[in-house]
């Protein structure tokens, strides 16, 4: 079994996609659906990998729980991997502004949009776990 | 710019006359000089009998007094503050000079009896307009008592008598003693009536510019009140946070009312509690006392029913929720207001003063005035916030489910789950593309909703146009490949900047660029032009050889959900939305966008824009200015 990631969407067509992809290479894969669930998953077992969406039962809901995370001593260094159906080109200012979320302060490794291409995931997810030391 | 009561203080206030009367009074003296000097000398001709050497060696000495008199007038002039007071002495000098030459040239033409007697009366009105009453009855005093003098001197021989000139009405030269007094008595009380009268109306005159100086003053306050107003509604109107906008309403309504401490308490969806949603000039631990249970609070009660409210003195406990509060935050006086729109209440505005009763009337109406138009503000950003969101959240949800099934059949095209073959490939592959499509519509309905609510010009910023247009060559240089087109680019550099924000000008050029690649068939041109077309207006032109638009069609070229039926029929792929995009910012820029097309030849877009004017050309080699 490789590494245990964690998904945390609330859209769950979108948590079967990512779940058949990442089995296909044998990892392990969680699922929550809201911010509180994925905490509450974290809590249970730390993953070495979290793919989180941003707007589920809020539209800050996956901002919180990453910025929750980097705030927390035993959480801050599991990397994550952030989606949003939200295009980077259009953010705004506001919460949902990303233009800059790869840039210092921001609590996610990286960041993808949707629609998810089965092949660039499965990279983006290699090179995060191989960087971070974790597979 | 000076103040009008100022202006008005200036032009009425009687020291100005005084000042401006300096001069005119030298100047009045040459004339009269001159022509007593001329008709002196005439009438020395025509054989009248009058000491014409004495009275020509009098009215040289007054010349050569007056020419004295002008040199100290320009010197009290010249002084960069000349002081009143100066003036005021020097009046008075020269009105003395004059009474006691004007008494010589009477004894010199025939002493009581002479004509010249009456004159007297133009120096007590000269007196009462430019100095004070006093002053004008002392005049009119020396006055009688020269005359008296004159009287004395001449009856009792003690003056060698002068050849009276003419028979004045006032004293006939032949009169006895007893006629003498009754006459002077009667002139006396002419001339004290005279004082009277100048300065009694001088004194009326002056008591109405006073009450005009204090109209105008309250005019003046009113008027800065009013302009101050309007510039804190045009500062709150352009906030575009909810946050921003209240805070700047409370710190500009504490400085126009000059109080401590201003506040903005809002009502919750329930309408039981009011909430500081903003407060300027008020401590922490006051702000902190936070929620305020309106049932608790029968002023907040009464003010949420559509009153207003003040206190001019606060000391009663049962008014208020937290008295304690009240009194160690220094508060010593409030007056609040309603926020509303129309009759919908959402909201308290109030001013705190440290001073007993500081709020009369006129602030009540003036500040409910602000809490008015500080209320519209308010609502009008929220409706604004609100569509904001909703096409954000609408474009979310819409947005969602297209990316899952994208998502979703990307695994099955891609094999995660199981071989599919060519037909079933095919078909899915053009569900894919539809769905692409429909995601476009989606942003470009996004983008152009929120291009049309937000009229933020205040982000604006000089934008280095060629930039922008590097980093889309590096972007649609394959595309056009891909398609077997082939692409020039021509960049003027330098070029003006442009007062835009980037994706404004990006959404323009990569519009107009994706659009001619898009429609020019394999082995066709595109080319781009990035010119200067003024010393202060850009053409980016995009000229290919596709298509072309027929004729018919061009004039709904930039309208919603427009595609040419060439269009429709060369490519699937297609919004609708891109021209309208295109427009949008054109016309935002306050740019123009023309067309040129041919069907079957090609399409030439040329979009002039206005430079930054005060930046004019720089070169682009400073990109971090701003």
């Amino acid at each position: 079994m490789g590494a245990d990631i964690l998904i945390i969407d609330d859209d769950r067509d979108l948590v079967n996609t990512i779940r058949i992809i990442l089995e296909s290479r044998d990892y392990g894969v969680r699922a929550a659906h809201n911010g509180e669930e994925g905490y509450a998953a974290i809590t249970e077992k730390i993953p070495d990998l979290i793919i989180l969406d941003v707007m589920m039962s809020t539209d800050t809901d996956g901002f919180d729980l990453a910025y929750k995370l980097k705030n927390s001593p035993h959480h801050r260094d599991i990397p994550i991997l952030m989606l949003s159906s939200f295009p980077q080109k259009m953010a705004e200012k506001g919460p949902e502004s990303f233009q800059h979320i790869l840039g210092e302060g921001w609590p996610v490794t990286e960041f993808h949009e949707k629609p998810i291409d089965p092949d660039e995931l499965l990279d983006a997810v290699e090179d995060i776990l191989r960087d971070e030391g974790r597979t | 710019m000076k103040q009008g009561y100022q202006l008005i203080k200036e032009q009425l206030f009687f020291r100005k006359e005084l000042v401006e009367r300096a001069y005119w009074l030298i100047n009045l003296r040459w004339v009269v000089t001159g022509a007593a000097l001329v008709a002196g000398w005439i009438g020395h001709f025509l054989d009248l009998k009058h000491p014409i050497v004495s009275l020509t060696i009098l009215f040289l000495f007054v010349a050569l007094n007056n020419a004295a008199f002008s040199l100290i007038w320009r010197r009290l002039s010249a002084r960069e503050h000349p002081e009143v007071r100066h003036y005021a002495i020097f009046a008075h000098v020269q009105i003395t000079f004059d009474l006691l030459v004007l008494f010589c040239v009477i004894y010199l033409t025939g002493g009581i009896s002479s004509p010249l007697l009456i004159f007297v009366i133009f120096h007590i009105i000269l007196a009462g307009i430019l100095l004070a009453p006093a002053s004008c009855f002392i005049y009119a005093g020396l006055i009688l008592l020269g005359t008296a003098g004159l009287i004395v001197l001449q009856e009792s021989s003690i003056l060698p008598p002068q050849p009276v000139l003419f028979q004045s009405l006032l004293f006939p030269s032949t009169q006895s003693l007893p006629n003498v007094l009754a006459l002077y008595l009667t002139f006396a009380s002419a001339i004290l009536l005279t004082a009277f009268l100048v300065t009694t109306l001088k004194s009326s005159l002056r008591a109405k510019s006073r009450s005009l100086l204090a109209v105008s003053k309250e005019l003046d306050a009113s008027n800065t009140k009013l302009t101050a107003l309007y510039e804190m509604i045009k500062e709150i109107e352009l906030c575009n946070e909810f946050q921003d906008l209240i805070d700047s309403a409370t710190r500009n309504a504490a400085r126009i009312m000059g109080v401590k401490g201003c506040s903005i308490k809002l009502l919750d969806d329930q309408r039981k509690r009011l909430t500081f949603a903003s407060t300027h000039g008020l401590s922490e631990d006051y702000k902190a006392k936070g929620v305020i249970d309106i049932d608790k609070s029968p002023i907040n009660l009464k003010i949420l029913k559509g009153s207003f409210f003040t206190i001019g003195k606060i000391q009663k406990d049962d008014y208020f929720q937290y008295p304690e509060d009240v009194r160690k935050e220094g508060i010593a006086s409030m007056m609040c207001l309603p926020l509303r729109v129309e009759k919908m209440i959402f909201g308290v505005f109030c001013v705190y003063s440290d001073i007993e009763h500081f709020f009369g009337p006129d602030d009540v109406k003036f500040f409910s005035l602000m809490a008015d138009l500080t209320a519209i503000a308010i609502e009008n950003l929220k409706r604004e916030l609100n569509k904001i969101w909703f096409l954000k959240k609408a474009a979310h949800q819409l947005r969602s489910p297209i990316g899952a099934v994208q998502s979703m059949l990307d695994l099955i095209l891609k094999g995660y789950q199981g071989d599919v073959d060519d037909h079933q490939r095919e078909t899915l592959t053009r569900c894919r593309k539809r769905l692409a499509v429909l995601g476009d519509v989606i942003n470009d309905l996004l983008k152009l909703g929120l291009k049309r609510i937000s009229t933020d010009e205040r982000e604006y910023h000089p934008v280095d146009v060629i930039e922008i247009l590097k980093s889309l060559e590096d972007l649609y240089r394959p595309r056009a490949s891909e398609n077997g087109v082939d692409m020039t680019f021509r960049v003027d550099d330098p070029l003006p900047r442009i007062m835009a924000d980037e994706k404004m000008i990006d959404d323009l050029f990569a519009n107009l660029v994706s659009n001619a690649i898009k429609y020019t068939p394999s082995g066709g041109t595109v080319a781009v032009t990035l010119c200067a077309e003024t010393a202060n207006r850009i053409r980016f032109e995009v000229a290919d050889t596709g298509i072309g638009i027929p004729e018919s069609e061009i004039p709904r070229l930039f309208s919603e959900f427009f595609r040419a039926e060439n269009a429709k029929v060369f490519s699937e792929e297609g919004t609708g939305l891109g021209l309208v995009i295109v427009k949008e910012v054109v016309d935002r820029l306050k740019g123009t966008i023309s067309v040129e097309s041919r069907e079957g030849e090609g399409t030439r877009f040329v979009c002039l824009l206005p430079g930054a004017k005060d930046l004019g050309m720089r070169p682009r080699t400073t990109p971090d200015e701003r």
